[in-house]
């Protein structure tokens, strides 16, 4: 299950972030996200480490904490998306999949010629769109 | 780590023993030692120890007894201390070899031993002790003493300890037999237990992990580290499988047991893959361990065993990799793991096991506090659990019954077992525990810039410190997380530190950072709940009711001086009646959220005295409306501050200001909305010239509390850090557009319009040479001038220097062109009186300090200028002044002034040479110039020259000339004598414009040298005053120097000189004789070839052509005589010459070869001459 997603900026700051979690652990999930920034800086700076997943926005698995799994997606524009599940067995192309949508929802979100680039987003279809995706994630491979 | 047993933590090493001969027991134990790989020694003085070594059961009875455990705790370290792999027996040689009793003796002694080390397999070795080389070794003895201890020949070894160089290579050998039958020992016993293995009929499982946990120490004790390894996991996994299965202990005991066995396996198994490099195994190794045990948490009461154990695992593994790491030098990042489970470059930062490790204590921490509270409210207190003590097996407890001398183990059951764990894990402070483990990761990730992960290490470091009350340590390290927050704008994350923060100082009575704290987290941006409700520290859920009651909160403090303060929360501090609370907001503060001051002034340059407007502008975040009792705007001219003052509490305000200097506003109201912008504009005016600059804006809440914001410029305003992310309208300072963009918090305010005049006056062109006066002139009209002072620049006029020092010339004695040479006072004036008053006269620059002037004076002074070089220069003069005698007031006015002048050369002057009238000498260099062209020309030797110098006058004014001399540098030797010196003009002479004035010198060389040094050519001119002429007298005026050197000439003997030698006239009809002289000045004989062309209006008689040789130092004298056929100006006949010896051709000039040709004789009147040798010739 997808507990949080986060939508970060060029300055590492938050633009977005949503949980999705009864358990109330929101401040943690937030800690989680930006911790992983770290590992997002890392695998952007030192491309070589990465080796074969240069040149692709999606970032695969950034670290483990207990309990949770970071995923990392990095838009051509240097936009972040953080994911982080409680499924310890998540399929990569579930989650490259999740990221491809939420890219395109991001997309659409920032196009509102009412958004100013760099700002939160705060469309609410946006957010709707996102727990959708949120809800769905995972489904289309069971099914 | 540390808590492992030193031998398991430590690679095994081999065990050998000796026995008898005692005093050699040293030198072979630390040989031993030293050796690669070590063996450790275990010595026996005599035999009646070695029982030590026996067998206590039988084997067999194992298979059959009921196991009790899966291996017992002092099982390795006996197999480390107590239990050698080889027995040495020592024997000296006269034992051996001497008398028979001695011999009998030694063979009963072998006897024993064997019978003892049978049992265990031990092996023997017999070492052969030889006193001295005299020592007799028999052969036939030696194969008895091999028979009797039924060894092989190799494994006698004879020692002699006095003989130094056999000694070592005998211990040697010695070493390298007992490392090769410890390795036989250990690899026999390996063997022996991998067979009961490969049975597979053994009674229970445990016996194949504890087998396999044997046959992998042999392995190891002869560095077998791959076959260790193997057996290891082998017995780890069947370990793991046997989870399930065994029923032999009580649940949680059996969980325990498990668990422990399988950490030292762990530990064994992590140890041996980073040791031998495989750091990528391990951590893959490790995530294996920890998910497998992951979920074996066992019973609810006990669980907190689980997480205390896991954290075990977690910090173990974290300094194994941590030591390793130092020891390999990094890994190779590339292969992180299979591609199905990738591992995270994570992985292999110790940090991130300490952090886990911490995490899983924590977790610990609260299951225990949970299993304390309920065996707390069930009340059982009995002091069993005191006697518990761990059993002989690993992993296992058991209660210590003493009846007297009698020590029995009795089982525990699970309850008293867990009893007894909570007691144990009471006795720890869990938190210093977790602290150091996070202090670890927070330093670790720290040096390795991983910034954000080490702060959220520090947060929950923090969070530990501050629960144990540990206040300092806490607040420092909040603080330097909270900036990083602050930097990235985790708004959330931030609220939640400076919730901590704020607490913290809340707790350390510091009203000052409570206040600060609490105001930021007020104006922090957050409007929507962001879902952080539970699991929050001291702040409080982060929304915007929770930002209001911050904000009404430390409103209430900061109102309250009395301390009155109803809030529990807030009673520790308080602000005491005198006390003033003042927060500085400046450009990097992060309480600019709290209150941004912008200020604007209307104009950039005011006049002194005449007002503009400003706008002050603030801006607050905080969610409730500011109430702000009184502002103060302060600038850097401090009378030009003043007051704003809300004309709500204006009672308050009055009442503690008291008596106020400066001017004040009173506003209707200074409510200052949530993110909504205060403008206030007011006039303000300055009569002192400098910059305006607007310092800060002081605003006053209450009657103890203010708030210092350092003034902004709206066109440099910097949006606010956190709240430009969020999605909300962003306002300006100021609603003019133009002020917005340019708006600045400083102006210019000039000076005061100058009412003095200066003026300039200069006569014309300045003429190179003379000093040139350029009078200034200052009229006061309105001001009073105060401390004036004059300031006087040359200036290039095409923007240089008046400066170059590639052509400085040596008329220029200095390397100015044009020079400032000083400041001569009013006229009429003493110039002593000011001379101590002028300041500084350089060469370009001149500054002199003008007297008092009234309103309506006027003082003059004089500027002398030089001119060395011809060259416009600009003259700038400014005056400074002050129009008050006040020193208060010292604002100074300038005026400034600047005039072009330009410099002229008042007189070229040009020379020439000339010879004697119709005398010609043969010049070869002059021939020779003429096809070379050289520029420098030559002059015949030791004849009488003529020199000419003019004075042209190129000004458009009429000059005076004194006198024209050729002067001699001291240092030159003169080497030519010149008649018609240095005499001077009585009367001088008058030059007009464009005139010239010509001098004639007679100038004759000397004969010895061969360069002709004239001097310079001195001209001393002044210019003409015209109609004051007359009056003044000559005397007083300065003339002006204005020299030229003369080129060297070049000084040629000339071999031939011709003269024409005919009358001055000759008259019509009448003849002349006409002589032609030929002078050769060499010592040889000169053929001359010379010819005579006809002319038109002569007849001649004599040669046309002939060749003549002149003698040496003689003359050759050709006549001709001629018959003048026409009057007038008549050319003679052309004589021309060739000298064959130099092949030079000569023909004298034009001028010198013609005659006036009178018609009839003339009749001359004799003139009076003048005595006057000086000839003034006026051209023109």
């Amino acid at each position: 299950m997808i507990v949080c997603v986060a939508v970060v900026g060029h300055q590492n700051n938050p633009l977005y972030i949503q949980s999705f979690t009864e358990a109330d652990d929101a401040l943690k999930l937030h800690h989680i996200v930006h911790c992983s920034l770290d590992v997002v800086d890392e695998r952007v700076n030192n491309p070589k480490k990465s080796g074969p997943m240069l040149n692709e926005t999606f970032l695969g698995l950034l670290y483990p904490i207990e309990n949770y799994k970071v995923y990392g997606y990095l838009t051509n524009t240097k936009v972040k998306f953080i994911l982080v599940s409680t499924d310890l067995d998540v399929k990569d192309a579930d989650v490259r999949n999740f990221f491809r949508r939420f890219h395109a929802a991001y997309v659409d979100a920032v196009s509102n010629p009412f958004h100013v680039p760099g700002k939160k987003i705060t469309s609410r279809t946006f957010a709707e769109r996102v727990s959708t995706i949120v809800r769905s994630f995972g489904l289309s491979s069971a099914g | 780590m540390e808590e492992y047993p030193e031998e398991l933590r430590t690679p095994p090493v081999a065990l050998a023993s000796i026995v008898g001969c005692p005093e050699l027991h040293h030198l072979i134990s630390t040989h031993l030692l030293s050796e690669q790989p070590p063996i450790n020694t275990l010595a026996l003085p005599d035999l009646s120890k070695i029982h030590l070594f026996k067998k206590k059961r039988d084997p067999d009875s194992i298979a059959t007894s009921p196991v009790a455990g899966i291996f017992k705790r002092d099982w390795l370290l006996k197999h480390r201390t107590k239990i050698p792999s080889v027995l040495a027996s020592l024997f000296p040689s006269h034992h051996v070899f001497g008398d028979p009793a001695h011999w009998l003796q030694v063979c009963s002694d072998l006897d024993s031993i064997k019978t003892v080390i049978r049992g265990r397999n031990i092996k023997l070795a017999v070492v052969v002790v030889v006193q001295s080389n005299a020592d007799e070794i028999t052969e036939d003895r030696m194969l008895a003493l091999r028979k009797r201890a039924e060894v092989d020949a190799k494994y006698v070894v004879v020692l002699n300890p006095n003989d130094t160089s056999e000694l070592k290579q005998s211990l040697t050998k010695l070493a390298s037999t007992f490392s090769e039958l410890a390795g036989a020992y250990y690899r026999e016993e390996g063997r022996r237990v991998k067979q009961r293995i490969e049975k597979k009929n053994l009674s229970s499982v445990e016996l194949i992990v504890r087998y396999c946990f044997k046959v992998a120490v042999y392995a190891e004790f002869r560095s077998d580290w791959a076959e260790a390894l193997k057996f290891y996991e082998e017995a780890y996994h069947t370990l793991r499988e046997i989870v399930g299965v065994t029923t032999r202990l009580p649940a949680v005991q059996r969980l325990v047991e498990i668990k422990s066995i399988s950490e030292q396996f762990n530990f064994k198994i992590s140890t041996l893959l980073l040791h031998s490099g495989k750091v990528t195994e391990a951590v893959t190794w490790f995530r294996q361990h920890k998910n497998a045990y992951k979920r074996l948490v066992g019973a609810p009461e006990a669980i907190f065993i689980h997480w205390e154990w896991m954290s075990r695992q977690f910090l173990v593994f974290g300094e194994l990799l941590e030591t390793s790491s130092k020891i390999t030098h990094g890994f190779s990042p590339i292969i992180l793991g299979t591609s199905s489970k990738p591992l995270s470059e994570w992985e292999y930062y110790p940090a991130y096991y300490y952090q886990l490790a911490a995490h899983y204590l924590s977790e610990k921490r609260s299951a225990l506090e949970l299993s304390i509270s309920m065996s707390e409210t069930s009340k059982e207190i009995d002091n069993s659990a005191d006697s518990v003590v761990p059993s002989a097996y690993v992993g296992q407890f058991a209660r210590l019954l003493e009846e007297g001398d009698n020590v029995d183990m009795l089982p525990l059951t699970d309850e008293e077992y867990v009893r007894y764990a909570v007691s144990e894990g009471k006795r720890f402070r869990d938190s210093l525990e977790i602290i150091a483990l996070l202090k670890k990761a927070y330093e670790s990730y720290s040096s390795m810039k991983i910034h954000r992960m080490s702060s959220f290490c520090g947060f929950q470091m923090g969070k530990e410190y501050f629960a144990e009350g540990d206040i300092s340590n806490a607040k420092q390290i909040f603080d330097s997380i909270a900036s990083l927050y602050r930097k990235e704008g985790w708004v959330t994350l931030l609220w939640d530190v400076l919730g901590y923060l704020r607490e913290c100082s809340g707790k350390n009575r510091t009203t000052k950072d409570f206040v600060e704290y609490s105001l930021e987290m007020a104006a922090l941006p957050i409007s929507s709940d962001t879902g952080v409700r539970r699991d929050t520290g001291p702040a409080g859920p982060a929304n915007l009711i929770q930002r209001e009651i911050v904000q009404k909160e430390v409103f209430e403090l900061v109102s309250e001086a009395s301390g009155l303060s109803t809030n529990e929360h807030l009673s520790n501090l308080k602000i005491t009646g005198d006390e003033l609370l003042q927060l500085e907001v400046d450009l990097v503060s992060p309480l600019r959220l709290v209150m941004l001051a912008s200020v604007a002034f209307h104009e950039q340059t005011i006049k002194p005295g005449v007002s503009t407007s400003v706008t002050v502008s603030l801006l607050s975040h905080l969610p409730l409306t500011v109430e702000i009792d009184q502002l103060e705007i302060q600038f850097n001219q401090s009378n030009c501050n003043f007051f704003v003052t809300n004309a709500q509490k204006l009672q308050s305000v009055e009442g503690s200001n008291g008596i106020q200097q400066h001017r004040r506003e009173i506003a209707p109201s200074l409510s200052l909305e949530s993110n909504k912008w205060l403008r206030l504009t007011y006039d303000i005016q300055s009569d002192q010239s400098g910059k305006l600059d607007c310092l800060s804006v002081i605003a006053k809440i209450g009657s103890h509390f203010t708030i210092c914001c350092r003034a902004e410029s709206p066109a440099s305003l910097d949006s606010l850090p956190l709240w430009t992310l969020e999605d909300c309208s962003q306002t300006v300072p100021i609603k003019d557009p133009i002020l917005v963009l340019s708006g600045q918090k400083s102006t210019q305010v000039e000076e005061p319009d100058p009412q003095v005049d200066l003026h300039l006056g200069a006569p014309g062109p300045a003429l190179v040479g003379e000093v040139f006066l350029v009078p200034v002139t200052l009229v006061s009209k309105g001001h009073d001038v105060y401390s004036g002072e004059l300031k006087i620049n040359l200036v290039d006029v095409k923007g240089g220097v008046l400066f170059s020092p590639r052509d400085s010339e040596p008329h220029t004695m200095d390397s100015h062109h044009v020079q400032l040479l000083g400041i001569s006072g009013p006229e009429g004036e003493d110039d002593q009186l000011y001379s101590d008053k002028i300041k500084k006269i350089q060469q370009s620059f001149g500054l002199i300090s003008v007297p008092f002037l009234k309103n309506g004076d006027s003082w003059s002074c004089k500027l002398e200028i030089k001119w060395y070089r011809p060259k416009p220069i600009m003259l700038y003069v400014s005056l400074g002044y002050t129009p008050f005698s006040n020193e208060l007031h010292a604002q100074t006015v300038h005026v400034h002034k600047n005039l072009q002048i330009e410099g002229h050369t008042a007189i070229v002057l040009n020379h020439y040479y000339l010879m004697p009238f119709r005398r010609d000498p043969l010049l070869l260099s002059k021939n020779k110039q003429a096809s070379e062209s050289d520029q420098s020309e030559s002059l015949p030797l030791n004849q009488k020259n003529v020199l000419i110098v003019s004075a042209k006058n190129c000004t458009e004014v009429p000059l005076r000339l004194k006198c024209i001399s050729i002067e001699v540098e001291d240092d030159a030797e003169r080497t030519c004598s010149i008649q018609h010196g240095n005499e001077e003009i009585s009367n001088p002479a008058l030059l007009v414009p464009g005139e010239e004035f010509k001098k004639v010198f007679s100038v004759s060389s000397d004969m010895s040298s061969s360069k002709l040094r004239l001097g310079t050519v001195c001209l001393r001119w002044r210019r003409d005053l015209g109609v004051e002429e007359k009056s003044t007298s000559t005397s007083t005026l300065s003339w002006v120097v204005t020299k030229q050197n003369l080129p060297d000439m070049n000084l040629v003997l000339p071999p031939l000189i011709v003269s024409l030698e005919c009358p001055p006239y000759a008259i019509l009809g009448d003849p002349f004789t006409y002589f032609i002289r030929i002078s050769n000045q060499t010592q040889l004989l000169q053929e001359v070839k010379y010819s005579l062309a006809d002319a038109q209006s002569f007849v001649l008689s004599g040669y046309h052509n002939d060749t003549v040789y002149v003698l040496p130092k003689s003359e050759h004298i050709l006549s001709y005589k001629l018959v003048p056929l026409a009057s007038g100006m008549q050319q003679l006949p052309k004589f021309s010459m060739t000298s064959v010896r130099y092949s030079a051709a000569y023909q004298p000039s034009n001028s010198s070869n013609s005659v006036f040709v009178f018609p009839s004789k003339p009749h001359f009147k004799i003139a009076a001459s003048t005595n006057s040798r000086v000839e003034s010739i006026a051209n023109e």
